[in-house]
C-alpha cells in the first residue's frame, strides 16, 4: 500500500488515462497515503480550473483576410470543384461518421463513454426485468447520459458503472438521474427508491442528491432509500458517508444509519445495533415539532446510551441547546471522558477545535474493525483521515 | 480526435493538395476555433496577436500541405504547426513585451451572464491569465488537452515526447495553476 507513491499518475487518473485496475490501485493508495492525497487535492483543483478554459470563436474576418494572403504567397487556389449538393452530402456523411465515431468511443474507452451526440454517459446493465432509460427499455446493456433518468418498476433492477470508480445497484421501483460526470465530480440524483453504492475513489468524488440531503462518499459502500415524501434512509456498510444540507452535516460510519427529512435535512446518525428505545427516542429528538416532546425524548435516549452511542451524542451537541446540551455533555463525559485540553465550558460553547479533538478520540471506539489494532496505529490512521475529511469538506463546492 | 476531423483527413486534404478553394475553406472552418483559441491563450490574451498567429498558421498550413504525406495523423501534423508557431511567436514577443501581460478580451458569443455564470466567467478569465504565465512546456499540453481534447498519446506525438513526459508536465501545469489560483479554492468564487 505504501510501497509506491502515485503522484506522477494524478493527472492521468483525473483524465481517465489509467486502466480500471490502475485506477483502483491509485484510489486505494490515495486513501492511505497522506503525501499523495495532498498532491491529489492540488492537482484536482488544477484540473477543475483548467476545465474552465473555454474554446473561443475565431473572428469572422479571418478568412476574408486570409484569402489575399494565400494569393500573395502563391498558394494555388482554384475555384471550387465541388458543387453545393456535394458539400451538403459531405456534411451528411460528417453527421453519420460522428455517430459512428461516438459508437467507437463508446466501445473503446472502458467506462468513460460518450453517447452518439457527444454527451458523457455511464454504462447500465440490466439485472432483472426491463429497466428504462428515458422512455426506452434497455435489453441487457445500455447507457445513461447526463440529464437522463433511469427508472425501474416492481420487477426490474439495474446496475450502473460509475465511470471507473465504482458501481451502483438500482433496486425495484427506483428513479435516478445522472447529473454530472467529470474527473473531479460524479453526481447522481435519487428521486425515489433504493440504491446500493460501492465506490473505490478518493473521498468526495461521488455524490448523490436526494430531496432532503446530499450524500457525499468518503470511500465506502452504502445503501440509500428515498420514499415518496422525499425522506431518506442511509445505511453504511463500509467506510464513511457524509449527509449534508446547507450547514447541517452528519458523518455516518460503517454500521450506522441516518434518516433525513425534506426541509430539515439530515437527522442524527446512530448505530443500527442500538437499543430500540434509543432509536425511537432519537427520531423524536430529530423530527418532532414539539420542543417539550423532544426534550423528554432526549432524556429517554440518554438513559439508554452505550459507549458506542457517543457517535449520536457527539452530533447532538450542536443540535440541542441550553440544559439539554449540558445533559448530553455529562452523559458523554461519563461514557468516554474528554481528552486533555477539552473542557466542559469549551464544548458547551461549541468550540470547534475541542469538538473535533473529542470526536477524533472517540472514533476508534465507533469502528468495530479497529478492535485489536494497536492504539497508536489506529489513532494515527484516524487523525490523518479526519484531517482529510475536514479539508475536503472545506474545499468542496456546496 | 473527432471523427469530423477524420473525414477532413481522408477527403479534403487531397483536394487541398490539389489547390481546391472549397476544400481549403472547409479545412479552415473545421479547425479555426481551436487554432485561434490556442493562439489567444499563448499570446497572453491579445486578440490582435492571436489573429496574426492564426493567419500565419493557416498560411503555413496551406503552403505546406502538399508536403503532407500521411505518415502521421493530419491533426498531429497540424498541431505541431500550431505549437511551433506559438513558440516562435512567444520568442519574438519576449523581446518586445513582458510575458504574462494580458489584455481583456470579450467573447462575442457570450451572453449577459447571471450571477453564477458571471462568477464562472471570472474564474475562466483568471485561468486564462494564469495559463499565460505558465512556461510553454506546461501550458501547451494543457491547451492541447482542454481545448483540442487530445489524448496523452496524441499530445505526446504532437510534442515529440513520451506519454510519461506529457503526464508529468500536465501534473506540474495543474499544480502551478492550483498554486497561482489558490484563492479560487472556495465555493463563493464559483458563485455557489
Amino acid at each position: 500500500m505504501f510501497s509506491k507513491h502515485v503522484t506522477k499518475d494524478i493527472s492521468a487518473y483525473c483524465h481517465g488515462e489509467l486502466s480500471n485496475e490502475e485506477s483502483k490501485q491509485f484510489a486505494e493508495h490515495i486513501i492511505a497515503c497522506a503525501k499523495c492525497r495532498a498532491k491529489f487535492e492540488e492537482v484536482k483543483l488544477g484540473v477543475k480550473l483548467a476545465e474552465q478554459l473555454p474554446q473561443l470563436a475565431a473572428p469572422n474576418h479571418l478568412w476574408r483576410e486570409l484569402e489575399p494572403l494565400l494569393e500573395r504567397e502563391h498558394v494555388e487556389i482554384r475555384p471550387a470543384r465541388v458543387s453545393a449538393w456535394q458539400l451538403k452530402a459531405a456534411a451528411a456523411v460528417l453527421v453519420l461518421l460522428s455517430a459512428w465515431g461516438g459508437w467507437l468511443i463508446y466501445s473503446n474507452r472502458g467506462n468513460a463513454i460518450l453517447t452518439v451526440d457527444g454527451k458523457p454517459a455511464w454504462r447500465v446493465k440490466r439485472l432483472d426485468g426491463a429497466p428504462k432509460v428515458g422512455a426506452e427499455r434497455i435489453s441487457n446493456n445500455g447507457e445513461l447520459a447526463v440529464g437522463e433518468w433511469l427508472e425501474t418498476d416492481g420487477n426490474s433492477r439495474a446496475q450502473i458503472a460509475v465511470s471507473s470508480i465504482g458501481s451502483v445497484d438500482i433496486d425495484e421501483n427506483t428513479r435516478v438521474r445522472l447529473l454530472e460526470t467529470q474527473p473531479t465530480e460524479h453526481r447522481l440524483e435519487l428521486a425515489r427508491g433504493k440504491m446500493s453504492a460501492h465506490i473505490w475513489a478518493p473521498p468526495r468524488l461521488f455524490f448523490v442528491n436526494t430531496p432532503s440531503a446530499v450524500a457525499a462518499d468518503l470511500g465506502c459502500a452504502y445503501t440509500l432509500e428515498v420514499d415518496d415524501q422525499g425522506s431518506s434512509l442511509l445505511r453504511v456498510t463500509s467506510g464513511w458517508v457524509a449527509l449534508e444540507l446547507e450547514n447541517r452535516e452528519s458523518i455516518v460510519p460503517a454500521g450506522a444509519a441516518c434518516e433525513t427529512r425534506p426541509s430539515l435535512g439530515p437527522g442524527t446518525p446512530y448505530f443500527e445495533d442500538c437499543a430500540a428505545g434509543f432509536k425511537d427516542a432519537l427520531k423524536k429528538v430529530d423530527f418532532d415539532p414539539d420542543a417539550a416532546a423532544r426534550s423528554a425524548a432526549l432524556k429517554a435516549m440518554l438513559d439508554q446510551a452505550r459507549s458506542r452511542d457517543t457517535l449520536t451524542l457527539w452530533h447532538l451537541l450542536t443540535r440541542v441547546e441550553g440544559e439539554d446540551r449540558a445533559r448530553v455533555y455529562d452523559k458523554m463525559a461519563a461514557l468516554f471522558p474528554p481528552p486533555a485540553g477539552v473542557t466542559r465550558e469549551g464544548v458547551l460553547a461549541l468550540n470547534q477545535q475541542m469538538l473535533d479533538a473529542w470526536h477524533d478520540a472517540m472514533e476508534t471506539t465507533w469502528m468495530g474493525i479497529w478492535k485489536g489494532v494497536p492504539k497508536p496505529l489506529a489513532e494515527a490512521y484516524w487523525k490523518t483521515k479526519n484531517g482529510l475529511s475536514r479539508r475536503l469538506k472545506d474545499m468542496a463546492p456546496k | 480526435m473527432m471523427v469530423a476531423e477524420q473525414l477532413i483527413d481522408g477527403r479534403v486534404i487531397e483536394a487541398c493538395q490539389q489547390g481546391d478553394r472549397a476544400a481549403f475553406q472547409l479545412l479552415f472552418e473545421t479547425y479555426k476555433d481551436k487554432v485561434f483559441s490556442i493562439a489567444v491563450y499563448s499570446s497572453g490574451g491579445d486578440p490582435a496577436v492571436a489573429d496574426d498567429v492564426t493567419q500565419q498558421i493557416f498560411l503555413k498550413l496551406f503552403t505546406a500541405i502538399r508536403q503532407f504525406r500521411g505518415d502521421s495523423e493530419f491533426t498531429t501534423w497540424l498541431y505541431r504547426l500550431v505549437v511551433n508557431a506559438c513558440l516562435d511567436e512567444r520568442r519574438r514577443r519576449r523581446r518586445l513585451l513582458p510575458w504574462g501581460e494580458t489584455v481583456a478580451m470579450s467573447n462575442p458569443s457570450e451572453k449577459k451572464p447571471q450571477e453564477k455564470q458571471y462568477a464562472r466567467l471570472e474564474v475562466a478569465e483568471a485561468v486564462r491569465a494564469a495559463i499565460g504565465e505558465l512556461k510553454p512546456k506546461f501550458r501547451l499540453p494543457i491547451l492541447l488537452k482542454y481545448i483540442e481534447g487530445l489524448s496523452y498519446e496524441e499530445i505526446a506525438s504532437v510534442m515529440g515526447c513520451s506519454k510519461g513526459t506529457v503526464a508529468s508536465r500536465l501534473n506540474r501545469g495543474h499544480s502551478q495553476l492550483a498554486k497561482r489560483l489558490s484563492h479560487l479554492n472556495n465555493p463563493a468564487a464559483w458563485g455557489e
